[in-house]
C-alpha cells in the first residue's frame, strides 16, 4: 500500500463480489455468446460479471480499512457467501 | 459432496438390502445413484403415500389427479386448466434469491409437462418475525427472486401470502403455484408410450449445481452452507423453453414432455417409462454437460435448472429440433423408449446401470404407525383474557405485519402481463383471470400453521373453509384444488399424527363440499437439525374457482353510498390461533374455530346466487384479525367509510365486545347489497336457512363500529389507511 | 394497416400486442421471429416489451445490436412508423434511434402499477386521437424504467417531444406522480422524424374495459390513433 498523502485517515475500498468460479453465470455467458462472438471477437475466452462497492472508510491504516469492510459485508450480508466471494482491497494512496 | 462415494447414499441399510433383493444381485454405483433419487422422500412420498390415498380426488370435470406432473380440469369449451404447486423451502433458506427464483421456474416447467401454457403464479410464503434481520434479509430476497424470474418470463403473479411467525425462523417456508390453460386436445403427459420414439434433453447444460438436491430437501438443515443446493436462475433459458416447448405442442410434435426437478435425470427417466409401461435406454454422456469430466452419477443427479426431457417420434424430429435451433436451445439426444420394462443407462456405450423400471419408482412404503398424541389437548382451554383498549387493540392488530397491506411485495410483481388479470393483487380475495373460453377463473392459495399447531384437524379443516370461500368471495364456484403439506421430521410420533390428522382434516373437508384435490405435494423435514425445533404444521391449499359471466366477478372496495352490509355465517368466540391473541396478549393457545362443511357449502351456494343475479356490490371474508379487519379493508379498498352495529352479528353463544370484533371463527363473509335488493337478498338467506345479519351502511369517510347504538370504535379512512399501508413498507426500510 | 410486431429472445409481450392490435379496424397484425423480421412492406413495426436477452448487460443493449434493428434507420426514413414499447423503447435507445438512456428505478424495485399520463403533443401519429394536456391511464410494469438524459430533458420537453409525462389524476406533474425519478417525468418519446415513439407504460395492456381500473380504453385510443394517422396520409 502507497504512503498516506494527508492525515485524514479516510481511506478508499474497493469490494468486488463475484459468484462464485464453479458456479455459472448466466450474465456473462450471455454477454460473451449472444453479442461478443456474435460479433466476431473469438478472443474473448470468458466474461464474469460481479458487482464493485466503493467505500470511503475511517480507520487508522489500509489493513484496518479492509478489516473494516470485509466485517460490514459479512455481518449485513450485503454478499451471499454461500454462492459469492467478496475480494476487498484498500487503494494505493488512498486519501479522503 | 462428492459423487462416486457409496458411503454417501442416503437409502436406509433396509433399503439397500432390498435394492440387492430386487436386482438379485449386488447394485452398481449408477444403480445406486438411480435408487437414492427414486426413492428419496421427496420424490417417492414414501411416508405419506398410504396416507393421501384417504384424500378426495376425483370428480366429473377432473382430467388428470394426482400423480402427474400437474393437476388438470375441464372448463368447457375445448379448455382445460393446469395447477401444481411447488416447494423450494431448503434452498431458499440457504440462497432465498435463487432457491425461490428456481422454485418458479420449476412448478412453471410441470404445467408445461402436461401442454399447457402457463398463465398465473402464486406464492405462499412464511418467515420468521421481521423483528429479526435474518428474516427481512430472506423475504426481501425471496420476494425479489419470485419477482425477477416470474417477470423476466412472462408470467404474471397474481396473488399469494406471506406470514411471519418465530416457527419459521430458520425454515422458511417457499410454496409456489402455477396455472395453466391449453385445448383438451393438446393435452399430453408425460409418458413414453411408442417404443422406438426418441428422447433428448432439451436446454441448461448439466453441470454439477444442485447433485442430491432432491436428498437434500428430504433431511433437515445442518446449518452448514451446502453449495451444491445453490441452484442458479436463468429466466431467459427459461423462457426460450417455454416458447419451444409450446410451439411444438401446438403443432403436436410431441409424444410426452417432462420437467427435471427432483432427482434430475434418474427420476424423470425412471417416471416417464413406469408410466408409459416402456422401458429406456439411454447414454448419458451424450447430455450436453457445462463442465467437462463429470462421472455418470453426477450427470444423472444434477438438478441442474431449465431442462426438460422431449420425447418424439422419430418422424417428427426434425421439425422438433428445427423449433430448438430457432429459440437456440442447447439439445442432445441420449436415447430411445424400448418395450423391455428396463431402465438402461450407459456411458460412452457401456452399460452402467439396468434396472427394472418398477424396482425403480415403486419405492417401498415405510410403515408408521399414528400414535393418538395428546399432547395439545390442554392448550385448547384457556382463560380468556380481559377485554383490552379495544381501538388500540384495532390498530395494532391491522398494523401487524400478518395483517398489513402487502403492497411491497405485489407492485414488485408483474401482475398484468398476458392481459389476463381482471380481479388484481389487493383488490379482491382471490385473483381472477379471464379464459379465451369468455369464463372467468379464480384463483387463491392459503395456509393457517397457527391453528394447524393447535389443532391439526380442525385447523386444516379452517384451511379448506379459508381457500374455497376466498374463491366464493370473488364470485367463482371452487372447482379443484391442489395442496401442500409441509412438516417437521415424521419420525417424530407428533409430527407424524398431525399429518395424519390434517389428512383427515382436508379429507373431511373437500369431500363434503364436493370439491377434489387434483395434486398437492407432501414436505418432511422442515426443522433445525441443532435445536430439533419443527415448523408448526403448514398445510396450504390452493383453490380454484370459475364464475361464467364478469358480471359475478366480486372485488371487496365497498362501492356506493348508502348501501347495505349484511354478514352471512355466525361468529364464536373461538380465538386459538387468532392474530389478535398473539399480538396483543402474547397467547397461542385456545380453542381453534369449529368448521361444518355443510354450513359452509349453503353459505357459499347463496353467496354464489347473490353475485349471479347482481346484488353483490362487494364481498369480503373474515380472516386474520376477524371482522374489523375485514371491514377496515373494504373500507379502505372503496375509500367509503361505514357504520356497522356489533349487535346485530349472528353469533354462538354470549361473546365479549373483543370477541365479537377479533374472533376468526367461524365462516363469515361481509356482503355490500343495494338497498333496494335488501328484501330479495333477505328472503333468499333465510331459504338457504343460513344464518345472516343486517349490520349497517356503506357512507361517509369514517368507520363507526357501534354495539347497541354505543360507539366502540371510529376511525377515519386517513387513519386505517397508515395503520395498514405503512408498516411493512417501514420495517423494510423505505 | 399493416403491423409488423417483432419478437426476440425473451420478449414476453408479444401475443398482447398481437391480440390488442387486432382489436383495431381493418388492421392486420404479423407476429415474426427477429431473424425472420423485415420492415419493408409494413405501415408500423412495433417493438414489444419484456425482457430481451433477460436485459442482460443493459435492457435492450444485446437487441439493438440485432441486424433487424439496425435495419429500421432506413425504414424510418423510408417513411415507416416505429412503436417501442417498454423494452421496446429500451432497445430504440440503445441503438440510438431515440435519445437518452435508462437507469434503475429510483425505490430500485419493481413496480407494476396503473399511472396517469398527461398528453402533452397531440400532434404525433400515435396521439392525434387525444387532446392536449389530457389525462389518460396505462399500466407501467419495469424496473429500469428511469429515462435520464442529462441537459436534453429540458429541450425535450419544451419541443414536446416528451409525448407523455407522468401526472397525478387531474395533470399536474409531481414528484409523488412520478413512479421512477425519469427526467421531468417523461414516459414516452418522440425522435425528430416524428415516426418513432418509445413508450415506457403498456398501452396493449389498457384496451380492454374489463381490465382497466375504470373501464378506460386509452392504449386502445393510441393504436387507433396510428390507424387514423395513416388513414390521414394515404
Amino acid at each position: 500500500m502507497g504512503p498516506r498523502i494527508n492525515n485524514n485517515d479516510e481511506w478508499l475500498v474497493e469490494a468486488v463480489i463475484e459468484p462464485k468460479p464453479s458456479l455459472r453465470d448466466p450474465e456473462g455467458e450471455t454477454i460473451l455468446k449472444a453479442l461478443v462472438h456474435r460479433e466476431g471477437w473469438g478472443e474473448v475466452l470468458e466474461i464474469r460479471s460481479a458487482k464493485l462497492l466503493r467505500f470511503k472508510v475511517k480507520a487508522i491504516s489500509p489493513e484496518e480499512a479492509e478489516r473494516l469492510v470485509k466485517k460490514v459485508c459479512d455481518d449485513l450480508r450485503l454478499y451471499n457467501p454461500v454462492s459469492s466471494t467478496l475480494k476487498v482491497r484498500a487503494y494505493e494512496g488512498s486519501r479522503g | 459432496m462428492r459423487a462416486g462415494s457409496l458411503a454417501l447414499t442416503s437409502l436406509t441399510a433396509h433399503e439397500v438390502e432390498e435394492v440387492r433383493r430386487r436386482l438379485g444381485r449386488e447394485p452398481t454405483e449408477v444403480e445406486l445413484a438411480i435408487f437414492e433419487a427414486t426413492w428419496s422422500e421427496h420424490c417417492s412420498y414414501k411416508s405419506s403415500k398410504r396416507l393421501l390415498t384417504l384424500l378426495p380426488t376425483s370428480g366429473r370435470i377432473v382430467v388428470v389427479g394426482p400423480g402427474y406432473d400437474a393437476g388438470v380440469v375441464d372448463v368447457g369449451e375445448g379448455y382445460v386448466v393446469s395447477i401444481h404447486i411447488e416447494s423450494h423451502n431448503h434452498p431458499s433458506a440457504i440462497d432465498p434469491y435463487g432457491g425461490a427464483a428456481t422454485g418458479v421456474g420449476g412448478v412453471v416447467r410441470d404445467i408445461l409437462s402436461v401442454g399447457t401454457r402457463p398463465i398465473a403464479l402464486l406464492n405462499s410464503l412464511r418467515f420468521g418475525r421481521l423483528e429479526n434481520a435474518l428474516s427481512r434479509w430472506l423475504f426481501s430476497n425471496v420476494v425479489k427472486g419470485i419477482a425477477d424470474y416470474g417477470n423476466c418470463i412472462g408470467v404474471p403473479t397474481v396473488a399469494g401470502e406471506v406470514e411471519f411467525d418465530e416457527s419459521f425462523e430458520r425454515n422458511c417456508l417457499v410454496d409456489v403455484v402455477c396455472i395453466g390453460v391449453g385445448r383438451r386436445e393438446e393435452l399430453i403427459l408425460a409418458e413414453a408410450k411408442v417404443p422406438g420414439s426418441v428422447i433428448l434433453i432439451v436446454g441448461n447444460y448439466t453441470g454439477r449445481d444442485g447433485i442430491r438436491g432432491a436428498s437434500f430437501a428430504s433431511r433437515p438443515l445442518d446449518g452448514e452452507d451446502d453449495r451444491s443446493a445453490v441452484q442458479i436462475p436463468d429466466p431467459f433459458l427459461e423462457k426460450l423453453l417455454i416458447d419451444a416447448t409450446l410451439e411444438a405442442v401446438e403443432k403436436r410434435l410431441l409424444l410426452a414432455v417432462k420437467d427435471l426437478g427432483g432427482g434430475g435425470l434418474a427420476t424423470a427417466l425412471a417416471e416417464i417409462a413406469y408410466k408409459g409401461g416402456t422401458g429406456i435406454d439411454a447414454d448419458l454422456s451424450k447430455v450436453h454437460l457445462r463442465e467437462p469430466d463429470m462421472q455418470p452419477t453426477e450427470v444423472l443427479l444434477s438438478e441442474s435448472q431449465e431442462r426438460m426431457i422431449f420425447v418424439v417420434r422419430t418422424e417428427a424430429l426434425k421439425q422438433v429440433t428445427g423449433i430448438l435451433e430457432k429459440y437456440e436451445l442447447p439439445f442432445s439426444i441420449i436415447g430411445v423408449v424400448t418395450s423391455d420394462g428396463i431402465l438402461r443407462l450407459r456411458w460412452y456405450g457401456r452399460i452402467v446401470a439396468e434396472v427394472p423400471v418398477w424396482a425403480a419408482v415403486e419405492a417401498p412404503i415405510q410403515e408408521r404407525v399414528v400414535q393418538m398424541v395428546h399432547r395439545l389437548s390442554n392448550t385448547n382451554t384457556t382463560l380468556k383474557p380481559p377485554t383490552p383498549d379495544l381501538h388500540e387493540a384495532f390498530f395494532k392488530i391491522l398494523s401487524s405485519p400478518n395483517v398489513a397491506s402487502k403492497r411491497y411485495v405485489f407492485e414488485q410483481y408483474d401482475y398484468e402481463v398476458g392481459v389476463r388479470t381482471v380481479v388484481k393483487p389487493g383488490d379482491g380475495d382471490a385473483a381472477v383471470l379471464k379464459l379465451p373460453n369468455g369464463k372467468f377463473l379464480s384463483i387463491k392459495v392459503d395456509g393457517d400453521p397457527q391453528k394447524c399447531h393447535l389443532d391439526p384437524y380442525m385447523g386444516a379443516m379452517n384451511v379448506a373453509s379459508e381457500a374455497c370461500r376466498n374463491i366464493v368471495c370473488s364470485g367463482a364456484e371452487p372447482i379443484a384444488a391442489v395442496d401442500h403439506l409441509q412438516f417437521g421430521n415424521p419420525d417424530d410420533e407428533e409430527v407424524y399424527w398431525s399429518f395424519y390428522q390434517t389428512i383427515r382434516g382436508l379429507t373431511d373437508y373437500f369431500s363434503t363440499i364436493g370439491v377434489p384435490i387434483v395434486g398437492g405435494k407432501v414436505s418432511f423435514y422442515n426443522e433445525d437439525s441443532t435445536t430439533g425445533r419443527a415448523i408448526k404444521p403448514t398445510p396450504v391449499i390452493a383453490a380454484i374457482g370459475l364464475a361464467l359471466t364478469h358480471d359475478s366477478v366480486t372485488t371487496m372496495s365497498l362501492k356506493t353510498e348508502g348501501d347495505a352490509l349484511l354478514v352471512i355465517g355466525e361468529t364464536s368466540a373461538e380465538l386459538g390461533g387468532s392474530e389478535y391473541y398473539k399480538v396483543v396478549h402474547g397467547i397461542e393457545q385456545g380453542q381453534v374455530p369449529f368448521v361444518d362443511p355443510r354450513l359452509d357449502l349453503r353459505i357459499f351456494r347463496v353467496v354464489l346466487t347473490l353475485a349471479t343475479v347482481g346484488a353483490l356490490k362487494a364481498a369480503h371474508d373474515c380472516s386474520k384479525g376477524g371482522f374489523g379487519v375485514t371491514l377496515a379493508e373494504m373500507c379502505v379498498s372503496g375509500s367509503f367509510g361505514a357504520k356497522v352495529d356489533l349487535s346485530s352479528l349472528p353469533r354462538v353463544g354470549e361473546l365479549c365486545l373483543d370477541e365479537l370484533l377479533f374472533s376468526e371463527g367461524r365462516t363469515r363473509i361481509v356482503v355490500e347489497v343495494p338497498k333496494k335488493l335488501i328484501g330479495l337478498v333477505t328472503s333468499i338467506l333465510e331459504r338457504y336457512g343460513v344464518p345472516y345479519g343486517l349490520i349497517g351502511t356503506v357512507g361517509g369517510r369514517t368507520l363507526r363500529i357501534l354495539y347497541d347504538g354505543r360507539t366502540i370504535i371510529e376511525a377515519s379512512l386517513d387513519e386505517l389507511e397508515n395503520a395498514l399501508e405503512k408498516p411493512i413498507p417501514n420495517i423494510m426500510g423505505d | 394497416m399493416r403491423v409488423l410486431v417483432v419478437k426476440f429472445p425473451g420478449t414476453n409481450c408479444d401475443y398482447d400486442v398481437f391480440e390488442a392490435l387486432r382489436k383495431v379496424p381493418v388492421t392486420y397484425p404479423e407476429l415474426m421471429w427477429y431473424r425472420d423480421a423485415e420492415p419493408r412492406g409494413y405501415d408500423v413495426v412495433v417493438l414489444p416489451g419484456g425482457f430481451s436477452y433477460a436485459d442482460r448487460l443493459r435492457a435492450g443493449a444485446i437487441a439493438a445490436k440485432s441486424p433487424f434493428v439496425e435495419r429500421l434507420q432506413d425504414y424510418v426514413e423510408d417513411g415507416g412508423l416505429v412503436l417501442g414499447i417498454c423494452n421496446g423503447f429500451q432497445i430504440l435507445v440503445e441503438a440510438g434511434l431515440l435519445p437518452g438512456s435508462f437507469l434503475v428505478n429510483d425505490s430500485l424495485r419493481f413496480i407494476c402499477k396503473w399511472v396517469n399520463l398527461r398528453v402533452e403533443n397531440a400532434s404525433t401519429p400515435f396521439t392525434c386521437l387525444f387532446t392536449e394536456g389530457q389525462v389518460i391511464k396505462m399500466p407501467i410494469a419495469h424496473k429500469e424504467g428511469r429515462f435520464y438524459a442529462g441537459e436534453l430533458s429540458t429541450d425535450l420537453v419544451k419541443s414536446k417531444r416528451a409525448v407523455l409525462r407522468y401526472c397525478t389524476e387531474n395533470g399536474s406533474i409531481t414528484n409523488i406522480a412520478n413512479p421512477n425519478g425519469s427526467d421531468h417525468s417523461i414516459a414516452a418519446l418522440i425522435d425528430t422524424t416524428g415516426r418513432i415513439l418509445g413508450i415506457m407504460p403498456h398501452p396493449e395492456r389498457a384496451v380492454d374495459p374489463l381490465l382497466s381500473p375504470d373501464g378506460s380504453v386509452d392504449g386502445l385510443l393510441l393504436f387507433l390513433s396510428i390507424k387514423a394517422w395513416l388513414g390521414g396520409q394515404a
